[in-house]
């Protein structure tokens, strides 16, 4: 109020109250300052609305616009793959149970790496079994993500220095979370999976 | 069957390049014999002794030497039969006992990944448990386990 701009300077003109916007608009109402205000509003929202939209065009024209929504949607409906390895897989099927409901946070499981966007590496990775991974890992469309569960998908495990065992995970994929455990309880995966939702959030993938 | 038993059939077949006969624990006995016999022995332990069944094929790196095994079992009997032959250090190797008993396959390749025995003649031989490339035989006792920090992991990508 104390630094007028032109739209309130022009609230101040009451000889404009019964005439449209640039005068080519008749008012048919008695009560004056209602008038006085909605053609005011009017006046400055014409344009303001046009810049805004063609500025939401312009960013929809670079993905800005739906790139939200696709984030919000997509942190939400994580849908892992059905793949178990060891031990964690048992944890991994108890997570989708009665009794913790994996699916309350859109964590669906499905069968082919074609339909998924997450990989939840459960348990030893051996060096016979690593390529094969990496072509599931490769098969997934993107954007995708991938979380090491328990100690032998983090770094090897109790088998870290053994002939057979890929000593971690992120040496043949990128990792976005790791769970530690041996293996990690139900809880604990689902925390892992909410603590990628953030992580998606946070990044805007 | 005891070892006397072993010993008595396997003199009236007329088996060849047997060495040792002795007791052993949780077997009928162990026989010890000489690898190059290895293709005419396997035969007479299956059909004159009555052993159709092969349990597994295992290796064992002694350092000086190199021992192959063969777990035999006779369900008529109720037993099993060791043989055992020691073989070379340099190179050792077998003939293959799948042409008699063909479990003997994936045991031979497992043996021979493993432990490093080469099996002459076999159908098959090439890496069961480890992926293919693999350069080393981990049983055996020359091999070091690498420190995983060591290592350096090629991916190809596909």
């Amino acid at each position: 109020m104390s630094t007028p701009g032109p739209a309130v300077a022009s609230v101040a003109k009451p000889a404009a109250a019964v005439v449209g916007p640039g005068g080519e608009l008749p008012i048919v109402s008695s009560d004056v300052s209602f008038v006085e205000i909605e053609t005011l509003r009017s006046r400055e929202f014409i344009p303001e609305a046009k810049e805004a939209l063609s500025a939401l065009v312009k960013e929809q024209a670079e993905g800005k616009l739906i790139r939200p929504v696709f984030n919000w949607a997509g942190r939400n409906s994580l849908f892992p793959l059905h793949w178990g390895l060891a031990c964690c897989a048992i944890e991994f099927a108890a997570a989708f149970g009665a009794r913790w409901d994996a699916e309350r946070f859109g964590v669906v499981p499905r069968s082919s790496p074609r339909q998924c966007d997450l990989l939840i590496v459960n348990g030893t990775v051996t060096w016979k079994v690593a390529h094969k991974l990496i072509a599931l890992y490769e098969q997934m469309p993107e954007p995708k993500w991938v979380i090491a569960m328990g100690n032998c998908a983090t770094g090897g495990g109790p088998f870290r220095t053994a002939y057979s065992v890929v000593p971690g995970v992120d040496k043949l994929v990128p990792v976005d979370v790791y769970i530690a455990g041996c293996p990690p309880r139900p809880e604990a995966l689902l925390d892992g999976i909410l603590r990628l939702e953030a992580l998606i959030r946070e990044r805007g993938a | 069957m005891n070892p006397e038993d072993v010993r008595t059939k396997l003199a009236a077949a007329g088996a060849p390049g047997i060495i040792s006969i002795e007791p052993f624990e949780g077997v009928a006995a162990r026989v010890k014999f000489d690898p190059t016999a290895a293709t005419a022995l396997f035969p007479i332990v299956r059909d004159a002794l009555g052993f159709p069944h092969l349990s597994m094929v295992g290796g064992i790196d002694w350092v000086e030497r190199y021992e192959v095994f063969y777990l035999v079992w006779s369900d008529p009997a109720k037993t099993y039969l060791l043989l055992s032959a020691d073989l070379d250090a340099k190179a050792p190797h077998i003939e293959t006992a799948s042409a008699c008993w063909p479990s003997a396959n994936w045991h031979e390749r497992e043996a021979w990944e493993l432990v490093g025995i080469q099996f002459d003649h076999h159908p098959d031989l090439r890496h069961l448990l480890m992926p293919d490339g693999y350069q080393f035989h981990p049983l055996q006792r020359a091999f070091k386990l690498h420190e995983p920090e060591d290592l350096e992991v090629k991916v190809r990508h596909v």
